[in-house]
């Protein structure tokens, strides 16, 4: 867990590794329906405050929570 | 004859529904545009077809009520045929309900949208082989110049005149899971209709995923 850090630490335009999601199975299942899945590469295009954490995710972009990116963990690639 | 019409969100659901309806119902740029199930009728070579546009979703968990709605509906109204609208811009993401829409053994036909934005990006997709891989008929489409329709109604009648059978596919889940599934199965298939209501592997797999809504569902029919 050393190298790891919440999602909502990382600045716009960076490319990062999901490596876990620290939720409830309802939570990981729903980021996993959205392709957000251990291992997959993301960048980070938005994470302005106020307003949501933008990523490019798989090709397309995909709006999450601030509170939802403190709960995904990552490490940089 | 019913046709259902499922997909991402923002995949065009709504502009093919209007261009087999002759409808406007309002398309928007944006996600979440249709919120409630709308129908319309395509009257095409003599037949009368009922269109059903259903929300859009990644997925048919439980999640949101509108996955409860587009996933209730293709189970237990059993249409003659479920299109999923694709982007064909963004295959991976769209892919995903796809397979969950074979693995529920739904009539399926790919109508591969946005063809055009998929060029422009420059992806070549290789239509043919993927029909092959999901064993599926599978159509290229631009739906927001109206092309591809033809070849749409044309693949959706060879499936709802059951021509062609999409095979349910299934995914294996490993050892300790399928031991389980098994189990289930052999058990939902010896409790009365439950088995002629639902696909029986499909309805296993959900209930080992806790699926609320599967287990209530189950709570009503065993009388609690």
């Amino acid at each position: 867990m050393r190298d790891l850090m919440p999602l909502a630490m990382v600045g716009p335009g960076c490319t990062v590794q999901i490596a876990c999601v620290r939720g409830g199975m309802r939570l990981q299942r729903r980021l996993a329906d959205m392709g957000l899945t251990p291992g997959v590469v993301v960048s980070v295009l938005n994470s302005q405050m106020p307003g949501p954490v933008i990523l490019n995710l798989r090709g397309s972009r995909l709006a999450l929570g601030h509170g939802m990116t403190m709960r995904i963990l990552v490490r940089t690639v | 004859m019913v046709v259902a019409l499922a997909g991402n969100p923002n995949s065009g659901k709504t502009t093919v529904f209007n261009n087999l309806t002759g409808a406007r119902q309002h398309v928007g740029n944006w996600p979440g545009v249709t919120v409630e199930k709308k129908e319309g009728i395509c009257r095409w070579k003599g037949r009368s077809i009922r269109i059903v546009d259903l929300p859009g979703v990644y997925s048919l968990t439980a999640y949101s009520p509108d996955e409860v709605i587009a996933r209730n509906f293709i189970v237990e109204e059993k249409p003659d045929a479920v299109v999923d609208v694709v982007d064909a811009s963004n295959l991976e993401r769209n892919l995903y309900l796809v397979v969950q829409l074979l693995e529920m053994g739904a009539p399926l036909v790919v109508a591969l949208n946005m063809m055009d934005e998929a060029d422009s990006r420059g992806y070549r997709i290789d239509v043919e082989r993927l029909s092959q891989l999901i064993r599926a008929p599978v159509v290229p489409m631009e739906a927001n110049r109206n092309r591809g329709t033809q070849g749409l109604l044309d693949e959706i009648a060879k499936v709802t005149d059951k021509e062609i059978r999409i095979p349910e596919l299934i995914v294996n889940y490993g050892r300790e899971v399928e031991e389980e599934i098994t189990k289930l199965e052999s058990r939902i298939s010896s409790a009365g209709d439950l088995a002629k209501r639902y696909p029986p592997r499909w309805l296993a797999v959900k209930l080992l995923e806790k699926d609320q809504q599967i287990v209530e569902v189950l709570k009503a029919v065993e009388g609690g």
